[in-house]
């Protein structure tokens, strides 16, 4: 079997096994294969955690701010709404493509194309959804947001006092488990759960 | 000396989206026989979109560190805040990482991604032979990095959000936050239209 560089186009001979460690490229030193030979049930357990975080994160408030006895509080959504109520539509896009619309496809398509390829079915459309997925994939930017908030934090600390929600500690769960997910998931992983289950 | 063989000296594509290797087939538009993505030895007109993207990124970098990012009202004055005043509050408030973190994540952090995207921009184009592991790593660091520069525009976004009581204080969005989130998206895309390959196809 050849493996070609994706960053510089060498072509490498390996077995057809999957790989046992890291590779790199012999001449420009880009990751060529992971040990990947996760089980799809712990993706989809995954990816359902991530579901749930998610909805928590935008039913419940990221921050409160108390101020002079008047209270203000915010969800995830909110900070794209926020945005949008002062006419920034294009900031508003932005910042919502990145923190919602980003990980929900992420979340919801990895399990409309990962729960059928348990029970040894392909999902309707497979090829697309999948290109769609990895498409999304670099626009999800929840630890970015994150660490923004983090700052925001810091700087309303002089004016009001603020007090984290429950959505911070659901933000930075589903964080932690969209990475695990993500690096489960790659697209070599993905595609030897699809040739296992057409043999 | 015989060069290294590559995919393209094998007649071998690789599908970017899945990975797979395809050997070339002489049609006009090739997909990939797994996933049915476009194939293509290097992408289209990568040079020329990375450049038009890195221009219209650096020229969008001087608003976004000039102009207001956030206006803040209070009762008893009105402020506003371009990136580096909003550092140098930070600092001042007595918060020196968090200053730090911004200062480099919103200042640093694209200037230099302009620098390297240049970087190997001209050397693709140049088709240098030389430091080209260097290179190859610069821009994979660059694409590691760069979403971290949206750091200041989620912290305005909540910002905006939550102070919004009419009364005492009112913090709303300038123009330079926009500018900053075209550059930082901008860039990303100079990132993604690039082809790292372009580095070490060698001179005809």
């Amino acid at each position: 079997m050849v493996i070609v560089c994706p960053s510089c186009d060498l072509a490498h001979r390996a077995g057809t096994a999957p790989a046992v460690e890291r590779t790199r490229c012999a001449r420009c030193r880009a990751l060529l294969q992971r040990p990947e030979n996760g089980r799809i049930d712990t993706a989809i357990a995954l990816a359902f955690s991530a579901l749930v975080l998610f909805v928590l994160s935008n039913a419940y408030p990221l921050v409160v701010i108390v101020s002079n006895g008047s209270t203000r509080a915010t969800t995830l959504v909110g900070a794209a709404l926020g945005l949008y109520r002062q006419d920034h539509v294009g900031l508003a896009s932005l910042v919502f493509i990145t923190t919602v619309v980003g990980p929900f496809l992420q979340i919801v398509s990895l399990l409309y194309l990962l729960i059928p390829l348990r029970y040894q079915r392909e999902a309707r459309g497979q090829n697309t959804i999948f290109r769609l997925l990895a498409q999304v994939r670099p626009w999800t930017f929840i630890e970015v947001f994150m660490l923004g908030a983090l700052v925001a934090l810091v700087r309303l600390g002089g004016y009001a006092r603020v007090v984290p929600g429950v959505a911070l500690w659901s933000c930075g769960f589903m964080m932690l488990t969209l990475a695990a997910l993500t690096s489960r998931t790659s697209a070599g992983q993905f595609w030897r759960w699809v040739e296992a289950s057409r043999i | 000396m015989s060069s290294p063989q590559t995919g393209r000296s094998l007649g071998l594509l690789l599908c970017l989206q899945c990975r797979a290797t395809v050997r070339a087939l002489q049609v006009s538009h090739p997909r990939c026989p797994r996933c049915h993505a476009h194939l293509f030895q290097r992408k289209p007109h990568s040079l020329a979109l990375t450049a038009a993207l890195l221009l219209c990124a650096a020229i969008l970098y001087v608003p976004a560190n000039l102009l207001p990012v956030m206006y803040t009202r209070t009762i008893f004055d009105e402020e506003q805040d371009t990136i580096m005043s909003g550092v140098l509050t930070l600092l001042h408030s007595g918060s020196w990482p968090i200053a730090v973190l911004v200062f480099v994540a919103s200042i640093v952090v694209p200037m230099l991604k302009i620098i390297a995207l240049c970087v190997v921009l001209f050397s693709a184009w140049r088709r240098s032979p030389r430091y080209r592991t260097q290179r190859s790593e610069l821009f994979r660091m660059v694409e590691f990095i760069g979403r971290w520069s949206m750091l200041d525009v989620y912290a305005i976004s909540l910002l905006v959000t939550l102070v919004q009581i009419r009364s005492l204080a009112f913090v709303s969005v300038g123009w330079g936050a926009l500018a900053f989130g075209a550059v930082v998206v901008l860039t990303l895309f100079a990132a993604r239209t690039f082809d790292e390959r372009l580095l070490w196809d060698s001179p005809p």
